[in-house]
């Protein structure tokens, strides 16, 4: 029963996401903001797991239980930021504007052609942090994605722009890894998320908003493998003021290169702490970014028989999503690895 | 097991993937049938790029991404210590 359900659920989104593409791209984005009100109210009443984890969020965040005009307003913003996904992807006249803030340290790193590794965040717009490629000419950009995860929305926003596309390295096989080291090696800037937990993971804990919180070691691993000096990375978007929104894309230094084998502990330790930090330090500049729609400090594992059943499986974006878990967490201490 | 007792070579291959993945077990316990990674001795993918990374400072063999043969290379420690004596020659 459950699978017919979704499986009508997958197909009546994807026809709803087609609809919207083409309305935005036709109407333009002032017309396309109108008809955001009531899509975003459908999805507001029906999916009552996003409204309970993005209460929690709240409560965290300022320790008071948020209006129903808060939380609708969060979902807008979410709304609105897949919407400009598809502008930004288009390169359609109304592609909004960004600005950009803490860029001269990654060019730093950059001018002795030293590629950058960028710690992103489901907070903020995935596509405008894509602009950093545009920060200065020939400065390629790739993602590394678990190209499981929202899997439908992003093949129709794709298929916008086939350069998006070929930017995209899926999560997985080992060559795809040695790529992105020559990628990095040849100065290029690679994009990968930190804050969200897949099936399997191992995890880490790290303080978050006034309670421990879960994080995948996957990205932090990866970081040190890497070599590459890591920073964390966000585009967040603030609501329009004398009618134009705008994109601020940010870039803090996080850690260095990473040290060799014997320290990568402690480097693996800070690097997840001040990612952490970093994080929950935008979440207070701009709370409405936040689109984790699902209880971020539910320990991994917990309850995740009757998580599982609530799961959309079509697509791990946005309200309708829940964390991705299937019990079988590990969390590893950063200090030694033990895998005998 | 007629061929599970690992050779000079690939012990030392052994010891490496022991340092450089920070592995907390003995080199010698590692069979060289075995498949490095996920069922054998549980390694990923970004264990193997740390792999990658030793060997081309090590022996100055340098695996790319684009080398048909990854899939062989990395199927168990006998085949990555065959590969790198071979290239190494």
């Amino acid at each position: 029963m459950a699978q017919v359900w979704f499986e009508k659920r997958e197909r009546g989104s994807r026809w709803a996401l087609r609809a919207v593409r083409a309305v935005a791209l036709r109407a333009g984005r002032r017309t396309a903001r109108v008809l955001l009100w009531p899509i975003t109210a459908y999805f507001f009443l029906a999916l009552r797991e996003g409204r309970i984890g993005l209460r929690r969020y709240y409560q965290a965040l300022d320790g008071q239980r948020p209006t129903l005009g808060r939380l609708f307003g969060h979902y807008l913003t979410f709304a609105r930021t897949v919407l400009d996904r598809v502008y930004l992807l288009a390169s359609h006249r109304d592609a909004p504007r960004y600005e950009i803030r803490g860029f001269e340290a990654v060019a730093s790193y950059l001018d002795c052609g030293q590629g950058v590794l960028l710690l992103g965040a489901h907070l903020g717009s995935f596509e405008a942090a894509r602009a950093a490629a545009f920060l200065r000419p020939g400065l390629k950009i790739q993602i590394i994605m678990n190209t499981k995860v929202s899997r439908q929305l992003n093949e129709i926003l794709m298929a916008l722009n086939p350069e998006a596309r070929e930017s995209v390295v899926p999560l997985g096989g080992p060559a795809s890894l040695l790529r992105v080291r020559e990628f990095l090696a040849h100065g290029g800037l690679v994009g990968l998320m930190g804050d969200r937990v897949v099936a399997g993971e191992t995890t880490y804990s790290a303080d978050f908003l006034g309670a421990t919180a879960s994080f995948p070691l996957g990205p932090l691993r990866l970081a040190a493998a890497l070599r590459a000096p890591v920073f964390f990375f966000t585009a967040l978007y603030h609501a329009p003021v004398d009618g134009a929104c705008r994109y601020e894309l940010l870039f803090e230094p996080l850690c260095g290169p990473a040290p060799d084998v014997r320290a990568r502990g402690e480097w693996m330790r800070q690097l997840g702490e001040r990612y952490a930090q970093t994080l929950e330090r935008f979440c207070r500049l701009a709370p409405d970014n936040w689109f984790n729609f699902y209880d971020f400090w539910q320990a991994p594992g917990a309850d995740a028989s009757c998580r599982r059943a609530t799961r959309d499986p079509g697509d791990g974006d946005g309200p309708g999503s829940e964390r991705p878990v299937d019990g079988s967490h590990a969390t590893e201490d950063l200090g030694g690895r033990g895998k005998s | 097991m007629v061929n599970s007792r690992q050779t000079d070579f690939e012990r030392e291959i052994a010891q490496l993937l022991v340092s450089s993945l920070n592995l907390g077990l003995d080199a010698c316990a590692i069979d060289p049938e075995a498949p490095l990674f996920r069922e054998g001795l549980g390694l990923d993918s970004i264990d193997m790029l740390e792999i990658a990374l030793a060997i081309s400072q090590h022996y100055g063999i340098q695996l790319r991404s684009d080398d048909p043969e990854n899939g062989v290379i990395f199927a168990s420690l006998r085949a990555l210590a065959a590969t790198i004596s071979a290239r190494r020659a």
